[in-house]
């Protein structure tokens, strides 16, 4: 009797707790105000505390990764090296062709990135689980920020602002399922929209291409910075590695390998701009 | 020794629970082995299970959880969702298990963190995160593995939170 009773009980409890959770979650696909509001007070009581636990722990958490991946770290200094020297070479040339793009795009009245204010930003905490994209940076709305904004490094786009606090922000990477934005193929000009399909895996480029068209692999693509994107245009994506039949089999995606490396960030470059401005 | 209140309790976890999470996103999330990161919160929520039964434990799941998915940008409430069924069953597993011994909280640890992360998957897949990738697996292992390790000191410190440590299982583990 007594133990039926308690099963019974328990039963109650597991049940009501699957439903809140259920509810939340439908909460949270609405956008609710109310989640928002209740993640950005945690983020912000919560940062101050993460900060202190960081600093204190740093020497461990550096000998642990210097055991851990000491030998991935020695193979990808030498190949950082020979990519150095490479590069070195293509910024001659780059800075000549960079001033030409320049002057065009002055004619024709259109915004150059490089013109566009910016603010650095040091990546104080990768994703906080295993199954959470977004990275955190250690400036916010007292820096000018605000949600929405393109980060980028050198190489290229990383990702853009999702949440904004005072002081810190948290930056949605390119290869989030969730991340679209608008590109366009540099030689072909073809526009298209590139979505994120998981750290570590390729984006792909729904570009409306008929089957059959070729596309060169190695082909770059930047964003295209169409009238109502949400990112100014030129800033460089990725690389095409290769195409795979779209949706309804009548035309082609491309798989595009980004080219800023999401997964080891250390700064980041946020362009100050929105959308219109 | 008298046994603590339910304030008292709900203070306790509270307390635990901060600490956790502090220590996942700062430490945990730093100390990575192959690319993944250990799980405490899940760890936590197993450990509430083993020690306190399935309905102190899943309610610890579920706290755990919602805490947790306030601060990642994750689904809100796929963590919490996925704990809780978690410590359930394992709470409800705790009382068919009738030998008491040390492993017992680290086969439970594997198995807890294994079916959870594998779960959080499948859960996240529906709500439309596509999680289903074969890298899953890595990730359940190696979570196991971590997790694993810090489960007997996780164990003492929940049991201490749900006022547990002086039950007659508990005295037979802990010996």
């Amino acid at each position: 009797m007594a133990l039926s009773r308690r099963t019974g009980r328990s039963r109650l409890t597991i049940a009501l707790l699957i439903l809140t959770s259920i509810t939340v979650l439908t909460l949270d696909f609405r956008d609710s105000a109310v989640v928002s509001g209740a993640r950005e007070v945690a983020a912000t009581v919560f940062s101050p505390l993460r900060g202190v636990a960081e600093t204190v722990t740093d020497p461990f958490a550096n000998a642990w990764n210097g055991v851990t991946e000491y030998d991935d770290l020695e193979a990808e200094n030498e190949r950082l090296r020979a990519e150095l020297d490479e590069i070195e070479g293509e910024r001659v040339r780059d800075a000549d062709a960079a001033e030409q793009l320049e002057v065009l795009l002055e004619q024709l009245e259109i915004e150059w990135v490089g013109d566009i204010p910016t603010a650095t930003a040091r990546v104080i905490a990768g994703p906080g689980s295993n199954f959470s994209r977004a990275i955190e940076i250690d400036k916010g709305t007292d820096h000018g920020l605000k949600e929405g904004m393109p980060v980028i490094t050198g190489a290229g786009l990383v990702g853009k602002l999702v949440q904004v606090t005072a002081e810190r922000s948290h930056v949605m990477l390119i290869t989030d399922p969730d991340f679209a934005v608008g590109v366009r193929l540099v030689e072909s000009g073809v526009t298209g929209t590139a979505e994120g399909t998981g750290e570590g895996e390729p984006l792909i480029v729904d570009t409306g291409l008929e089957q059959g068209s070729e596309v060169e692999e190695g082909a770059a693509l930047t964003t295209s910075g169409s009238d109502r994107s949400a990112f100014p245009g030129f800033i460089p994506v990725g690389r095409v590695t290769g195409t795979q039949p779209g949706s309804g089999g009548l035309t082609v995606d491309l798989v595009v390998e980004p080219l800023a490396e999401t997964s080891k960030l250390a700064f980041v470059t946020i362009l100050l701009w929105e959308p219109g401005g | 020794m008298t046994p603590a209140g339910p304030f008292v309790v709900a203070a306790r976890v509270s307390l635990v629970l901060a600490v956790a999470l502090v220590l996942q996103l700062s430490v945990a999330a730093r100390l990575e082995l192959f690319g993944v990161q250990g799980d405490l919160m899940l760890l936590v929520a197993v450990m509430a299970g083993l020690a306190a039964g399935p309905d102190r434990g899943a309610s610890v799941g579920f706290a755990a959880g919602i805490a947790f998915d306030l601060l990642l940008q994750s689904p809100f409430g796929l963590s919490a969702l996925t704990y809780v069924i978690v410590a359930y069953v394992i709470g409800s597993l705790q009382d068919t298990v009738l030998r008491a011994a040390w492993w017992i909280p680290v086969v439970t640890a594997v198995i807890g963190s294994t079916v959870g992360v594998i779960l959080y998957g499948v859960f996240g897949t529906i709500v439309g995160q596509d999680l289903l990738h074969p890298s899953l697996l890595k990730v359940a292992v190696v979570v196991a593995v971590l997790n694993a390790l810090a489960a007997p000191l996780v164990l003492r410190v929940v049991r201490w939170a749900t006022d547990t440590a002086g039950s007659v299982r508990a005295r037979a583990i802990m010996r």
